[in-house]
């Protein structure tokens, strides 16, 4: 069996694009508020903070610490079959306190990953062009 | 806490529940609501509210159930397919018998096995079209499930407080005690040790099979009736005294502001604050276990034990059937199967009117107390005997 299985790929639109073209241009785009500066991950139409609609995105630091993981040992999409086991992660960024996005901790013996990790955004290639924002640990 | 009307469960059924029934949804649907009828001891001409939850891809429809077991006009109707499973349905129940919006509401959540699963894989499966929505910011990244959050919830628990794989065992195995008393109901039968629990596969770790709740086909009816009317039927009322819904401001479960202090605690703050009853006077509970790390949630929001002390709690046998809190005593969703909440509404009620048959409590309680789900949304309830 060499059938390669295609991979989740989102389906970017008004809110999410940014994110996605940030991603392929190497930075960590979020959905930042015109208005009064709030950061919002994931993307709405509304800033929850102010409940202005004009919104932008900014690229932040990609720099953040581990708010919580588990090590998905079962694949619930074929795609994932061969790449178990992995770090699914919520990460903290530091540009906002409370702002957090779920992603994948890399370059790491999984079991080796710890709560309050300091991690910093890498980027691997998800497929048709998509690259994907993870994490990957500090070195001290 | 005075009510212009006191809303009683009058009735509660089960239909056919097993792995595969190969029934549709409307037909197990039809058989919970026959059960529970006969259970309360009415005819459809005496229902005029149905409220049904189900999952968006298995949508069940509450006008359409209501036509197919003939029941004439609905003064009350919903059909949701969000929030908190079972307890949407029955907090929206309640609350129409209490403003008067109506009399007697049939209440369910039916659910085929591939539910929770069969949703997330469908919509990020095939048709090459990408993943709409949200979700391209979760299932990128291999988060397909519940069981995915369940054990980034656990993790947190573990690194905040210090709690262990063994904690979230200690109750796998007490509920279990309680599912080898029910064979009828359960589908498992053997005692677990922590050997077992410990051995038992990985789903995503720390998250162990053995921590899920068991998928099947089901449907669960409960009827709600006002207490005048409830006085005239064939079972002993059980009272909802006070209950209450709860939110966190995010609404993705993954990205709750604190995970150890998710919906729960503010349905449980919110309950507690509508009654004079406190965490003292509850004799039974029957708390959510779609992942075992849930119930013990519920057990620090509720205030039977200090934050961070599920395990010692469950642990020091506080919910075996001699202790303070039994807890899930018909062994709880891992046991009897998946049905999202319902199954606690009807072991409690059945406790608290001396309908448990075989598993009667060996003090007969007079106060329980029910909860559904965690993470972004969140209910529970006390009943009373009457």
């Amino acid at each position: 069996m060499t059938t390669e299985v295609s991979p989740p790929l989102p389906l970017p639109n008004e809110l999410t694009t940014p994110f996605w073209d940030g991603a392929a241009n190497g930075q960590l785009v979020i959905q930042s508020c015109n208005a009064c500066g709030h950061l919002q991950h994931a993307p709405e139409p509304i800033c929850s903070a102010c409940l202005s609609f004009d919104l932008g995105s900014a690229a932040v630091s990609g720099k953040g610490t581990v708010y919580t993981f588990c090590i998905p040992t079962q694949a619930f999409h074929p795609y994932f079959a061969d790449k178990l086991p992995f770090v699914l992660a919520v990460v903290e960024l530091d540009d906002q306190p409370g702002l957090k996005m779920i992603t994948n901790i890399v370059d790491v013996d999984p079991d080796s990953v710890r709560v309050g990790d300091r991690v910093e955004v890498t980027f691997n290639p998800l497929g048709e062009g998509f690259m994907l924002p993870v994490f990957r640990p500090i070195s001290q | 806490m005075s009510k212009k009307n006191r809303v009683a469960i009058v009735g509660v059924g089960y239909s056919d529940v097993s792995r595969g029934t190969g029934y549709s949804l409307d037909k197990l649907t039809a058989q919970a609501s026959v059960a529970a009828m006969d259970d309360a001891g009415i005819k459809p001409v005496d229902i005029d509210g149905v409220v049904v939850h189900s999952f968006p891809h298995q949508f069940v429809s509450s006008t359409h159930t209501a036509a197919m077991l003939g029941i004439p006009d609905l003064a009350f109707y919903s059909g949701n397919v969000d929030g908190a499973a079972y307890s949407v349905a029955a907090m929206h129940a309640i609350a129409a018998i209490e403003s008067g919006s109506a009399e007697t509401v049939l209440t369910l959540r039916t659910v085929h096995k591939d539910g929770a699963a069969g949703g997330a894989a469908m919509l990020a499966g095939g048709g090459g079209k990408g993943i709409p929505g949200n979700m391209q910011f979760s299932m990128p990244y291999g988060s397909f499930t519940g069981s995915h959050w369940a054990g980034m919830y656990m993790t947190r628990h573990m690194a905040k407080y210090g709690s262990t794989e063994e904690d979230f065992g200690s109750f796998a195995i007490a509920q279990r005690k309680f599912a080898v008393a029910n064979p009828t109901e359960s589908f498992f039968h053997e005692e677990l040790t922590m050997e077992d629990y410990l051995n038992s596969r990985y789903i995503a770790k720390p998250l162990h099979l053995l921590d899920c709740d068991y998928p099947v086909d089901s449907s669960s009816a409960l009827i709600f009736t006002t207490e005048e009317r409830a006085r005239d039927m064939k079972q002993k009322p059980v009272f909802f005294d006070s209950w209450a819904n709860g939110t966190t401001k995010e609404a993705d479960f993954s990205l709750v502001g604190e995970m150890t202090h998710s919906s729960p605690f503010m349905a449980a703050d919110r309950m507690w604050s509508r009654t004079s009853l406190k965490p003292s006077d509850v004799d039974t509970a029957g708390l959510y276990d779609g992942f075992s790390f849930i119930a013990m949630q519920w057990f620090e929001a509720l205030g039977f034990c200090g934050e961070g002390e599920a395990g010692s709690f469950v642990r020091s046998g506080a919910t075996s059937a001699t202790g303070s809190l039994p807890t899930n005593t018909d062994g709880g969703a891992c046991n009897v199967g998946r049905r999202h909440g319902a199954n606690f509404f009807i072991e409690v009620t059945r406790q608290l009117r001396g309908t448990a048959g075989d598993r009667a409590l060996p003090k007969k309680p007079e106060v329980g107390v029910v909860s559904n789900a965690v993470g972004g949304f969140a209910a529970c309830a006390l009943l009373t005997a009457d």
